[in-house]
């Protein structure tokens, strides 16, 4: 008995962190596609009461079911340009002027410190 | 020449009158580790953060202001769900131009992890 409660609290507990990371992402789809903040509000709106409604299904199987289902829209309706932070790979500032290694400093009138 | 270069390298402009002119982001600084008008922006302090993420958490439309406090757990001691958790901490990647991993987003599911996560982050501005 506690085998098999171990095993459904751990497909639970997975299944839980599938859900977050699909919404996670379809979140961040959602505010791609918008043109502008005020439009992302009323998608994001949209895309939690599409996840609220499926709150309290209980079947394992089902839950299975509709996560895959899920994740198929997502792959679906993917932006082809998502936004990627400057600093990531892909982003426009990705290795661009990157900080010096420590121990280079700027040396000012190189060769003629001592001249002067 | 020599002089000046010592000079400027001793030079230091008290905390006090540095927060004055620049307020909370400090556009130039004379600190020897970070260059002038680079794009790499100075690195936050942790009081900054803590003030930056608690002021995320308390704008978000669920929660109580007056209870969150630096070492809150969103879902136990705000009452929020697993998809409001993931909401946070999409706002708090905006607030500080983050990008973090899903499955590490996901493990974060207190105040104290992201405010350790954000100021641990070399690229949190």
């Amino acid at each position: 008995m506690s085998v098999s409660t171990a095993g459904y609290l751990a497909r639970r507990a997975a299944q839980k962190e599938r859900v977050q990371i699909l919404y996670r992402r379809a979140l961040r789809d959602t505010l791609n596609w918008a043109v502008h903040r005020h439009l992302f509000y009323q998608d994001a709106s949209n895309l939690r009461e599409k996840f609220d409604a499926n709150k309290h299904v209980e079947d394992l199987d089902a839950i299975d079911r509709m996560i895959a289902e899920g994740e198929a829209q997502y792959n679906k309706w993917r932006h082809p340009d998502p936004y990627i932070v400057p600093w990531a790979p892909g982003g426009s500032k990705f290795t661009r002027n990157p900080t010096p290694p420590s121990g280079i400093e700027i040396a000012y009138d190189y060769g003629r410190e001592d001249n002067d | 020449m020599a002089l000046r270069a010592v000079v400027l390298r001793h030079f230091r402009i008290p905390v006090q009158s540095l927060a004055l002119a620049g307020g909370k982001s400090q556009p130039w600084s004379f600190s020897s580790s970070i260059r002038l008008m680079s794009s790499h922006d100075d690195h936050l302090s942790k009081e900054q953060v803590i003030e930056r993420v608690l002021d995320v958490i308390k704008s978000f439309p669920k929660v109580d202001p007056s209870r969150v406090t630096p070492d809150v757990h969103f879902q136990k001691d705000l009452g929020l769900d697993s998809l409001d958790n993931v909401e946070i901490i999409m706002a708090i990647e905006e607030e500080f131009k983050l990008e973090i991993p899903d499955k590490e987003a996901v493990k974060i599911d207190s105040c104290n992890l992201a405010i350790e996560y954000v100021y641990n982050h070399p690229m949190a501005a």
